[in-house]
């Protein structure tokens, strides 16, 4: 780590984010802390189990091919990561000034990667704006997968395009429909567990919402709810 | 705190007024039934009046018809004290707002029933509020906040949201229970209520004291939604095997109260990491629980935000956030007739836009 000489240039939802040279490559140390609001006992746990996961998932979807951060080093006790720097804006910034015809570009992609990683097993469980960095070639990288996990259960698939959609809504309630159609397009054509029946979970997920009208809670389930 | 009496600022854009205006505004959502007269001056109002009864089960939970019959027989004189304290004649009030959802069928009738009888007697305007807008609305008043992340926690609501485009997004919400329900549940199901709540603490509190031990229970955060089922039963599971040992029961309650916080706490951190919001507004019934204010406290110093909790007087049901929002409403012409009143027990908190929003 002599190489390292980090410099803190940012804190996310549970890490210190940390830039520095290794090996004269640029990296990014993603460091989890403990939270003073947070039980010790929980704190170990999480910070272990999430560091553990993430470097897992990053290095087996990077040498598949997605777009994430290839990882270096992992030390699991200290809650540390250390992986390929990225260059570029979170979505959840930039994608209100974009035209229609990236975002609807960007969307597709958005899907397509969600596709790719569900036909792995894999689930990101914090799929979200924040989550999309856009590069300045206007490719995307996946980062922060803290939350993801292994699953052959199409639910958690379905939370992914669900937060997608929902935290588009949420920021940019204009340009959220067409983003999330794109989305679904881009995840259906390249989705092998069933895209269909995934993106009718989507809906389902979201008529679970407290104090959703019963009629629309049922139409959904009897197939029939048109967006 | 008492509000009665207080003035505010209100922080949020109204169509210029002439006169000064009184609206008297009916909550009966729930266990509570409440009446709020509030008195608008230029661009701040006044808290004339917030007077509540409250619905106590001796057994069980809230039963609805029960609560309902509890709201006709106070609604008189909850009525009567608030114009009391308020020094005003029902004459010289200038409109009736009342909470037509989301909540129990038969007690929003109560409310809505008494809503359209003063409106149509005395000729007033009547208007329909939502009753979680309203739980955000009399937040961002007392606080003074204008754009923050709100936390809405209720014995019927978890959800985070924001403002956008004249609308609240909702950011995420429980996918079952609500965090109240699953304290009260809980509680009920263990014999430490009723009553849930003695003097501003709750049954599970209370418990929680028995021990400092902690044992982690299912955590159940998907991106930014909960899941509270799983919870409550494992931890109705391990209480039965506790068997009247005071400790582990103790154990059992300090590690539910613990890992519903830090739940709620994980998708507040995601939500604000996501939106990039500087203010945190704790809303609703369970806003009251000092642990859990405590958490948000230490929360916002941590992200460097600024936080407000509001306090037991508003953060549980009341009057007075009803006639606050029916303000807002009756500034900008949203007004009902009496024969068109309706209730709406699934009245979600982002389905309608309102035109104070930015």
């Amino acid at each position: 780590m002599a190489t390292l000489t980090p410099t803190l240039i940012g804190r996310g939802a549970e890490a210190e984010i940390y830039s520095g040279d290794f090996l004269g490559l640029k990296v990014v140390v993603k460091k989890r802390v403990s939270k003073p609001f947070r039980d010790p006992i929980y704190n170990r746990v999480f910070i272990e189990s999430r560091t553990r996961t993430e470097a897992k998932i990053l290095s087996e979807l990077y040498l598949a091919g997605l777009p994430v951060p290839p990882v270096f080093l992992v030390d699991e006790e200290a809650g540390v990561i250390v992986m390929g720097y990225v260059e570029g804006s979170r979505l959840s910034d930039v994608l209100g000034g974009l035209a229609e015809s990236s975002i609807k570009k960007i969307g597709w992609s958005i899907g397509k990667y969600a596709a790719l990683m569900h036909n792995k097993g894999v689930y990101h469980g914090d799929y979200t704006l924040a989550n999309i960095i856009l590069t300045s070639s206007e490719d995307l990288v996946i980062i922060d997968f803290g939350l993801a996990g292994y699953s052959n259960d199409i639910e958690e698939y379905a939370i992914d395009l669900h937060l997608m959609s929902r935290s588009a809504e949420a920021m940019y309630p204009e340009l959220a429909g067409v983003f999330t159609r794109s989305v679904f397009e881009g995840y259906l054509e390249y989705s092998e567990v069933g895209g269909d029946s995934v993106i009718k979970k989507v809906r389902e997920i979201r008529a679970r919402g407290r104090y959703i009208e019963r009629e629309v809670r049922k139409a959904v389930l009897r197939e029939k709810y048109v967006d | 705190m008492m509000l009665r009496g207080r003035q505010f600022q209100i922080p949020v854009q109204i169509p210029p007024v002439k006169d000064h205006l009184i609206v008297l505004g009916i909550e009966s959502t729930s266990h509570t039934f409440g009446v709020g007269i509030i008195e608008l001056n230029n661009h701040s109002v006044r808290v004339l009046a917030n007077v509540s009864s409250q619905y106590k089960p001796v057994k069980g939970g809230i039963h609805p018809s029960e609560a309902s019959q509890h709201h006709v027989n106070v609604a008189h004189s909850v009525v009567k004290k608030a114009l009391d304290d308020a020094g005003v004649d029902v004459k010289s009030v200038n409109a009736v707002a009342v909470a037509v959802g989301p909540g129990l069928g038969p007690c929003l009738r109560v409310g809505a029933t008494l809503a359209r009888f003063i409106s149509a007697y005395w000729n007033k305007p009547l208007v329909a509020v939502n009753h979680a807008v309203a739980h955000i609305e009399i937040g961002k008043l007392v606080s003074g906040m204008v754009d923050p992340l709100v936390v809405y926690i209720s014995g019927g609501n978890t959800l985070v949201a924001i403002q956008r485009d004249k609308k609240y997004r909702v950011l995420g919400e429980t996918l079952d229970i609500p965090l109240g329900n699953l304290l009260d549940t809980f509680a009920r199901e263990v014999g430490l209520a009723p009553p849930y709540v003695v003097s501003g603490k709750h049954a599970v509190d209370v418990c929680a004291e028995w021990s400092s031990e902690f044992t982690p229970l299912p955590f159940t955060v998907k991106g930014s939604d909960l899941s509270f089922s799983g919870l409550l039963t494992a931890a109705l599971r391990m209480a039965r095997e506790s068997k009247g040992d005071r400790a582990l029961l103790g154990k059992i309650c300090n590690s539910l109260r613990e890992t519903v916080f830090n739940m709620l706490i994980e998708v507040t951190e995601r939500s604000l990491m996501l939106t990039g919001k500087k203010e945190i507004l704790l809303v609703g019934g369970v806003a009251s629980n000092t642990t859990l204010r405590e958490k948000f406290k230490v929360l916002a110093e941590f992200y460097g935000c600024r936080y407000y909790g509001t306090p037991p007087e508003i953060a549980g049901d009341n009057g007075l956030m009803i006639a606050y929002t029916g303000l807002l409403s009756y500034l900008y012409g949203r007004t009902t007739r009496p024969e068109d009143l309706t209730v709406k027990q699934r009245f979600r908190l982002d389905e309608e836009t309102y035109p104070w929003l930015p």
